[in-house]
């Protein structure tokens, strides 16, 4: 599906998908989660009023990953028992899709990988070993989060705000991997671990003070 | 700094080893005595030895 | 119109974009709390009550009430900006925690840091010792129990003990109680300690620290006055000599080799040779001049050493001779005396002897030329014949010096390493396996000076 401008059949304001693989948005005037059909815009849902931000990174952020740019176009915001972070909807030059996960300042890009056979929630337990892409992964956390809120276009419908296990994976390389367990099936994202630095970013939201 | 301080002690110990040797160092107490007449081989007990002094002297002449 | 491909202006929703910082009230004593890291931390210990309070909650609800018994000071306070890495970072939290190893307990202070787009560090103290602690981004790899490794390097487990946290003050990026423990374990590499925290649930988070000096951190932040002393050795603090003994040791080898060479160019140079032997009897009951001359005989090549060997046989006696070495050419005559005495015997403990019927001396720096031997023996009267070998040898080889050079070579380097090892004792005394004897392979290798 190419861009298209439509209006938002809540408000009216004038919506547009900028990114082929968005499947969802939110209208910026009345926060109505907008999903596309084939044939026009469906309200679904609506965002209720995000916390104050502490991400320096916003839509419309600009970075690097290796030599590939990419801008930021959409996040959801996950909250859990500990606290919460951001995982932010990002698009390359050559159209693909990712993710940049924001926990604290902590940094990793992921990106979705299909993989025959991925474990239950069970069978990954803390500590465990994996492997994929050759390379050798071991189970970090194991994490119960809601979705608080979502921002801008997304790859698929989410807003959904039952409780869903996250199961996050590190290698002893500064890989990076995630299991979904918000489908029925487990969903596997694959990447690294990033520093700020790396990630050289341009339009960052201001600080108070810094 | 304590490295180049090594060299340079080490080169010194080399040559003090190389100069100990060449010139015949030894550790003995040796008395050195200049000027022995020739006479001394037809009456050896005419030489007066510095060293007989720190030992008993039970011969002579 | 918006342009296609182009994201829209700014969007007229959304609050102007910079992020401010928030001062709330304490819901436990009415004091202010100030939210330094715009909404990243979790918890917020009041600074005057000490409550711990969830910072995402915008009433700041208590989370836990502590009556705090003690009091401990930051030395940095919470606030206080300073450049670390090239990066400024803010010091918003504080705690103190306790271990208890052997009875006995210790306690070290921690510090929060935060930069809005790096993100948080840390800063603990111990003691005067200061680290700054990065969290890790990617998994060590356990060795065989006793140690760890990261990024290519070998960390080895220094202590495991469980951490309590007696103080808090400001705000943490994860939830802290008072009272609460974790187990936490240190490996080290110096100036590096791998750390890792295992919460109840049994989650682990891997941190990796690095060495700083009081003084530096003090400039970094730009505090007043000295920073504490730092007090014994820490588990991950540089050793001072760091490399040194190891280039040392190695400099000692190549010196040597070449002290090796020398002593083989010496030898290959010297014409060792016999140039003198004569035997001789002397009649300890004669009377009249006992001192004569010997024939004469040649020494030839450069100034070297000549070796004088005297062998009598002396039984249960003693004969002293007064040696002259004589140049027949230009008159020099080296003086010199030697006592050859041999005795034996049996007593309760067995048969014993003493001293030797075979005496050597070696004479420095004799030059070429001919020369004689001018004698004159010695001994107690009327106690019979005494029979005697003069063997007068050329370029005699003076062992000493070699050995004074290796001595003088390698006490440089053997002091250098004991200090190092001292200094690797002292580390490891404070850890898990302290060492009973001085073992050569604790000797780490610290930063080049």
């Amino acid at each position: 599906m190419t861009e298209r401008k439509s209006n938002c059949p809540n408000c009216g304001a004038p919506i547009q998908f900028r990114y082929s693989s968005s499947v969802q948005t939110v209208c910026e005037y009345c926060k109505s989660i907008l999903v596309r059909t084939d044939l026009d815009l469906q309200k679904v849902g609506q965002v209720a009023d995000l916390p104050p931000d502490p991400s320096p990174i916003q839509i419309a952020t600009e970075g690097k990953y290796g030599n590939r740019n990419f801008v930021v176009v959409g996040r959801i915001i996950y909250q859990y028992e500990q606290g919460g972070w951001n995982e932010w909807h990002i698009v390359f030059n050559d159209g693909a899709s990712g993710w940049l996960s924001d926990a604290q300042d902590e940094y990793a890009i992921s990106f979705r990988k299909d993989v025959a056979k991925l474990p239950s929630q069970a069978e990954a337990k803390l500590g465990k070993d994996f492997r994929w892409d050759n390379v050798a992964f071991q189970v970090t956390s194991r994490t119960l989060a809601h979705y608080l809120g979502v921002e801008g276009e997304l790859p698929f419908q989410y807003w959904d705000k039952t409780d869903v296990t996250f199961i996050d994976l590190r290698s002893s390389g500064g890989d990076f991997a995630t299991l979904d367990y918000s489908d029925a099936l487990p969903a596997l994202y694959i990447g690294k671990a990033v520093d700020f630095d790396d990630l050289r970013l341009q339009n960052v939201r201001r600080f108070e003070g810094w | 700094m304590i490295r180049r301080f090594y060299l340079v002690y080490g080169l010194g110990v080399l040559a003090l080893l190389a100069t100990a040797q060449y010139r015949g160092w030894s550790f003995a107490s040796v008395n050195e005595v200049k000027n022995v007449p020739k006479s001394v081989r037809d009456n050896p007990g005419s030489y007066r030895s510095t060293y007989i002094f720190y030992h008993g002297y039970s011969g002579g002449k | 119109m918006p342009t296609p491909n182009a994201p829209s202006g700014p969007n007229p929703s959304k609050a102007a974009s910079e992020v401010h910082v928030r001062s709330l009230t304490c819901p436990g004593c009415g004091g202010p709390v100030s939210l330094r890291s715009f909404g990243q931390a979790v918890n917020a210990a009041c600074e005057n009550c000490h409550s711990i309070l969830d910072a995402q909650d915008p009433n700041l609800k208590i989370l836990q009430q502590v009556k705090a018994t003690e009091k401990f000071w930051p030395l940095i306070p919470l606030g206080k900006r300073g450049k670390l890495r090239g990066t400024v970072y803010e010091a918003i939290g504080y705690q103190y925690r306790r271990i208890q190893v052997d009875g006995v307990t210790y306690g070290w202070s921690e510090y929060v840091l935060f930069n809005p787009y790096q993100g948080f560090r840390y800063l603990s103290e111990y003691d005067g010792h200061w680290n700054y602690v990065s969290p890790l981004r990617s998994l060590p790899k356990a060795l065989a129990g006793v140690s760890s490794q990261y990024l290519g390097q070998t960390y080895r487990h220094f202590q495991t003990s469980d951490a309590k946290t007696s103080y808090v003050i400001g705000e943490f990026p994860w939830q802290v109680r008072v009272g609460e423990t974790v187990e936490v374990t240190d490996y080290v590499a110096p100036p590096r300690v791998l750390s890792s925290e295992t919460t109840g649930d049994k989650e682990t988070t891997w941190s990796l620290g690095e060495y700083m000096n009081g003084s530096d951190l003090w400039k970094a932040f730009s505090l007043p006055g000295e920073p504490p002393p730092a007090i014994g050795v820490y588990e991950n603090q540089p050793a001072p000599l760091g490399d040194l003994p190891k280039s040392i040791w190695k400099w000692c080898a190549a010196f040597l080799v070449g002290a090796v060479l020398l002593v083989i160019l010496n030898a290959a140079t010297s014409h060792e040779k016999t140039v003198f032997n004569r035997s001789f009897s002397f009649d300890t009951s004669a009377t009249g001049e006992p001192s004569f001359v010997t024939d004469v005989f040649e020494v030839t090549g450069r100034s070297a050493p000549v070796k004088v060997e005297t062998d009598a046989n002396v039984n249960n006696n003693w004969i002293y001779l007064n040696y002259a070495l004589i140049n027949e050419d230009t008159g020099q005559a080296y003086d010199f005396g030697r006592e050859v005495s041999y005795y034996y015997g049996r007593d309760s403990d067995g048969s014993w002897t003493e001293g030797s019927t075979h005496n050597s001396v070696t004479l420095p720096s004799i030059p070429p030329g001919h020369y004689f031997l001018r004698i004159e023996p010695e001994s107690d009267r009327g106690h019979g014949t005494i029979a005697y070998t003069v063997t007068v040898s050329q370029g005699a080889v003076v062992v000493s010096w070699f050995l004074i050079a290796i001595a003088l070579l390698v006490v440089p380097a053997v002091m250098l390493t004991w200090r190092s090892m001292s200094f690797e004792h002292l580390r490891w005394q404070e850890s898990d396996h302290p060492k009973t004897s001085l073992n050569l392979s604790q000797i780490s290798s610290g930063d080049d000076d």
